[in-house]
């Protein structure tokens, strides 16, 4: 079982009973809000358990929550570029983007679904702002360095002279048609909340304590959006905790994205680690090779 | 696994280890020792090691591997969670080899260590007649190539092992591929003639 991060969808959500948008009057919630409810879904679904629970970035993270809150339920588990619990500088980042959407005067309090305008500028900002903190220095210096739209230099205005800039404008234009403001905010602060251990007092390896299932864990050398060392602390846990756990730190220069891209180191392990974890549960499984 | 001859450290590894066993093998490699002790001891295994390609051979393996060093990953593991910690040609490339022994002994009930012996008498000689390094079918690279960084002999390690407080339960010498060494009944002898040796020992 796979999930995205970005999964929501723009345009209204569904009416609360008043009939009118929720805007910011619907609660907060958190990773382990939206764990609940994919457990609910399955048990509605009539599955008992799950082979294998995969998520790379917030997908990681619920991953996480879904082996420490439902361990019977969980047979295999891959949290990839990840943590335990976000960090002060992506909480940091995180504000930049929300503040950048609620700057924005089409985003009007967070009731702009009553009319007809969005806050896209806001919006396509804070996708600026995390994208580049899913990529890395030596993987923007590979693909752009300095490069030039226009071969003729310097325009000596403000239009996007640097090929990065255009990327990046592109990345923000491109993000708020499929993504919603709002529902942005809420994401973002869900993820901000998210720090497994403190639920279990403080101890990540006591929310693992006696699981069954099997993890491996894999990270990217150059991903600062969850660094290796917040993926190694996930293993660290686990292995203190005497489950069975694989750590993989993939070497890259694709940053945090690495995760979403053809990486065939990363990919081949991933890939015998489910057939390993498959051929264990005594499923048939063939993966296809190409 | 392949049809070759099982390492010779390996067969003597494999004759220390109780059936049934929980093990963990610090550069573990590809993960050759750990199959071999669950399919043949039916061990409950898991591993350390340091390269991407090792790491992900024992995980397309099935076997539960930590990419990670002897030196810095043993702290997450608790005391006595293992029968066994195996080091297996492993102590002359860590950094800090009393310490690992330290944590080996604290994660295992037992620790087991195979290692080259840099005192064999080919060492010596070449040592003293060319004045160089020595280079050795059993350690082939160049002084400033190889990341064997902490090389020693038999009797340094067992002076290592007493000085930390273990106890050298078993020590089994191997020479020409094969356990034993011509006049090696003591570890005097042993210095001398064995091309490696394995160490199993305990908390004295």
């Amino acid at each position: 079982m796979c999930w995205a991060a970005a999964w929501a969808r723009p345009g209204p959500p569904r009416p609360p009973p008043d009939g009118a948008p929720y805007g910011l009057r619907f609660p907060v919630i958190t990773v382990a809000d939206m764990v609940r409810a994919q457990a609910m879904l399955i048990e509605a679904l009539g599955i008992k358990d799950l082979f294998c629970v995969i998520g790379g970035s917030i997908g990681g993270m619920q991953a996480l929550q879904w082996a420490a809150a439902y361990p019977a339920k969980v047979f295999a588990c891959v949290p990839i570029a990840t943590a335990a619990r976000h960090s002060a500088q992506n909480i940091a980042f995180y504000e930049v983007g929300r503040q950048a959407i609620m700057a924005d005067p089409d985003w009007r309090g967070g009731e702009y679904h009553a009319s007809e305008v969005r806050p896209d500028k806001g919006l396509a900002v804070a996708r600026m702002a995390a994208h580049i903190t899913y990529l890395s220095e030596a993987g923007l210096r590979r693909k752009f360095d300095r490069g030039l739209q226009q071969r003729d230099g310097f325009s000596f205005g403000f239009n996007a002279d640097f090929q990065v800039e255009s990327y990046l404008r592109h990345q923000g234009q491109s993000f708020v048609d499929r993504f919603d403001a709002n529902a942005y905010l809420y994401i973002t602060r869900a993820i901000d909340y998210f720090d497994l251990a403190q639920d279990y007092g403080g101890s990540l390896a006591q929310a693992f304590k006696e699981s069954a299932t099997r993890f491996c864990v894999f990270s990217f050398s150059s991903d600062w959006h969850y660094p290796p060392f917040d993926n190694k602390a996930i293993a660290r846990a686990l292995v203190s905790a005497g489950c069975e756990v694989s750590y993989v730190e993939v070497e890259t220069d694709k940053g945090h994205d690495a995760f979403l891209l053809e990486e065939p180191v990363f990919l081949q392990g991933l890939t015998g680690f489910i057939d390993a974890a498959a051929a264990a549960r005594g499923l048939a499984l063939k993966v296809p090779r190409g | 696994m392949s049809p070759d001859k099982i390492r010779a450290d390996y067969s003597v590894i494999l004759d220390m280890v109780a059936p049934g066993s929980r093990v963990l093998d610090v550069g573990c490699g590809d993960g050759a020792l750990l199959q071999l002790l669950a399919r043949e001891r039916a061990a409950k295994g898991r591993g350390v090691e340091l390269s991407q390609t090792g790491v992900n051979a024992c995980v397309a393996k099935g076997l539960s591997v930590v990419q990670g060093d002897a030196d810095r990953d043993l702290a997450a593991y608790p005391d006595n969670a293992f029968d066994y910690v195996i080091l297996s040609k492993t102590i002359q490339a860590v950094r800090r080899p009393g310490d690992v022994l330290k944590e080996l002994l604290r994660v295992g009930e037992r620790g087991i260590v195979s290692l080259p012996n840099f005192g064999h008498w080919r060492m010596r000689l070449s040592l003293v007649s060319r004045g160089r390094m020595p280079v050795t079918t059993a350690l082939p690279a160049a002084w400033h190539e190889t990341e064997n960084v902490h090389l020693c002999t038999v009797r340094d390690f067992a002076e290592l092992a007493g000085a930390l407080g273990l106890r050298v339960e078993r020590a089994v010498p191997i020479t020409n591929g094969e356990p034993g060494a011509p006049f090696a009944r003591t570890l005097w002898r042993a210095n001398w003639f064995a091309e490696e040796a394995v160490f199993l020992l305990n908390r004295a």
